[in-house]
């Protein structure tokens, strides 16, 4: 006897994910289309009764969100394809050369990822106030790219031991040097590789909030999360500019993932340290 | 030795030489982001360092130690950093370990499932938190409407009472960061192979057996794992507390990075700042040491 059928409970199962995982950021798109007037209306409705994309306009058009979405996109990007090449670089030395303690260089950068980024914080905003980097697309790109160096050497460290070393012996046998030989036969078969440690430095970069917040918190500067968080303070009732700016927000990266999902998972399983 | 020699080598290293090249960016921004930034964090514990005040830096010796010793408000934030983690580490693990076990029945198609797991874990923490304050917003918020449903007419005030505004920061962090448990976990349990179960089916095993002696512990490195990684993010919690409550009400919700934080950057007192962090960073190894020797032993 069985309480319920498999088909039923299969369907159960799946909607309790899928409204934990979807309720959330549905329940923003609909506010963001409903009009100010609606959002103070009590009862409060829960379905748009005259949707509208009055707050989008409100928000491309009065408040500087291009210019987060620009600054958020150029530091993220930045700091991925820099920690890209540097992990890259670093990885072939661990996983290819003959190097002693070997093990031990990977535990350094691993390790580097656990220190609490906060109690960095002040020294980090004191070098950066010394240099005069302040509010600079470089106070952020640097330290993104240390954040997300243990993700990416992790991941290609693991993608480079997977490939033969045949392979490079025969380029180098070719005339090839070392260097020749990663960049023109390991790094295109570690290709899908470099792309999923790419994706996962990328959302790092793009969430991260606490160092935005304190190294480039001028109004030109703000990233979109800092932006968006500071509209509660200049707004007197700030949700519906708020719920437009979120959807804006967070549409680029729900594409990113929802192409690439299998290789984001495979590459958090890996490698992947982030809460 | 030639200069051509030193050209050649230079063009073709050997081993050693050429390893030390490609590690050297990597290890320089360690150096420049890491490593000098701990070594003046903790030469500016020992100062008087305030940016607003003008005059230079002053050795006060351990006097910022003695004053963060009888600081009200640094036992406040630890008090509230420690309950974060005790609540939510636990909490997202159980709530991470049910989508998990939800997610991994036979569904026929993976990605809208997936997908469901993962939006969560790629959102912003500070959206999370701006979601979820809109959800808690007394007058419109969705959680006072439904409450309302249920007969509850006087609306709750979740982020103005701090035990209630406490448990919304609580409940908040635990859906941002369960879907990232669950992930990690999922990946667990596609490994358990699946004659284990069949084998236990034979032997008469109820589900219930199956899952204490099958499920569990085959996903114990996965736990341990997932449990490290919370843990070591959850005392560094900030984001979803600063864009719910900003601390409030009073300092009720506030943590250690975001007295830090206030310290450090509104009120430019860099010394005092370097001092809360030293004891914030020596917590964190502690807290960190204790559980990697508990879940060691447990594992």
């Amino acid at each position: 006897m069985k309480l319920f059928d498999a088909r039923a409970l299969r369907l159960i199962a799946a909607g309790l994910v899928l409204i934990n995982g979807f309720f959330p950021a549905l329940w923003i798109l609909l506010s963001s289309l409903k009009t100010e007037a609606e959002l103070v209306s009590k009862p409060i409705s829960y379905w748009p009764q005259n949707p509208t994309l009055a707050n989008y306009v409100r928000a491309f058009n009065d408040q500087p969100l291009p210019h987060y979405l620009l600054n958020s996109a150029l530091v993220a990007i930045g700091s991925t394809l820099l920690s890209l090449a540097v992990a890259t670089l670093a990885a072939y030395a661990i996983a290819r050369l003959n190097l002693k303690r070997r093990q031990l260089i990977l535990t350094c950068i691993v390790a580097s990822s656990m220190f609490p980024l906060v109690t960095l914080l002040v020294p980090i905003f004191e070098t950066m106030r010394t240099l005069g980097l302040l509010n600079t697309y470089t106070a952020l790109i640097l330290p993104y790219t240390v954040l997300n160096l243990p993700v990416c050497t992790l991941v290609l460290v693991s993608f480079f031991q997977g490939i033969p070393r045949d392979l490079e012996n025969a380029a180098m046998i070719d005339g090839c040097t070392r260097l020749g030989a990663l960049w023109r036969v390991v790094l295109p078969l570690a290709a899908p590789g470099v792309f999923t440690a790419g994706i996962l430095a990328f959302v790092n970069a793009w969430d991260e909030f606490l160092l935005a917040l304190s190294l480039n918190s001028s109004a030109a500067m703000r990233t979109l999360p800092v932006g968006i968080t500071l509209y509660q303070g200049e707004f007197a009732f700030p949700w519906p500019i708020i719920s437009a700016a979120l959807i804006v927000a967070i549409v680029p990266v729900a594409v990113l993932i929802a192409l690439f999902q299998e290789r984001v998972v495979g590459g958090l399983t890996q490698g992947g340290l982030k809460g | 030795m030639t200069k051509q020699g030193w050209l050649d080598r230079l063009r073709d290293p050997s081993e050693k030489t050429l390893g030390l090249l490609l590690l050297a960016p990597a290890f320089a921004l360690l150096a420049l982001i890491v490593v000098y930034p701990i070594g003046r964090l903790i030469f500016n514990s020992f100062y008087d360092l305030r940016l607003s005040g003008g005059g230079g830096a002053k050795f006060v010796g351990l006097e910022n130690y003695a004053l963060v010793w009888a600081d009200a408000d640094f036992w406040n934030a630890t008090r509230n950093t420690v309950l974060i983690t005790v609540i939510t580490v636990p909490g997202a693990l159980v709530v991470g370990l049910a989508l998990a076990l939800l997610a991994n029945l036979p569904f026929k198609r993976q990605w809208p499932v997936r997908l469901a797991l993962l939006l969560p874990w790629a959102l912003p923490l500070s959206f999370a938190g701006l979601i979820f304050a809109w959800f808690f917003h007394t007058e419109y918020g969705v959680v006072n409407d439904l409450l309302r449903r249920v007969g509850l007419t006087e609306p709750t005030m979740w982020l103005l009472r701090p035990p209630l505004a406490m448990a919304a920061i609580c409940l908040t962090i635990i859906w941002k960061t369960s879907s990232f448990m669950a992930l990690i976990l999922l990946a667990g349990l596609q490994m358990i192979p699946k004659s284990l179960y069949e084998a236990a089916e034979v032997d008469g095993a109820s589900r219930w057996q199956q899952f204490w002696a099958i499920t569990i512990p085959m996903l114990m490195p996965s736990i341990v794992v997932a449990l490290i990684f919370r843990t070591i993010t959850a005392l560094q919690t900030f984001d979803i507390p600063y864009t719910m409550t900003k601390g409030g009400p009073g300092n009720a919700t506030e943590t250690l990075a975001m007295l830090i934080h206030k310290t450090t950057i509104d009120y430019l007192d860099l010394g005092y700042g370097s001092t809360l962090a030293v004891c914030m960073f020596v917590l964190s190894m502690l807290v960190t040491a204790l559980y990697l020797r508990r879940v060691g032993q447990s594992a």
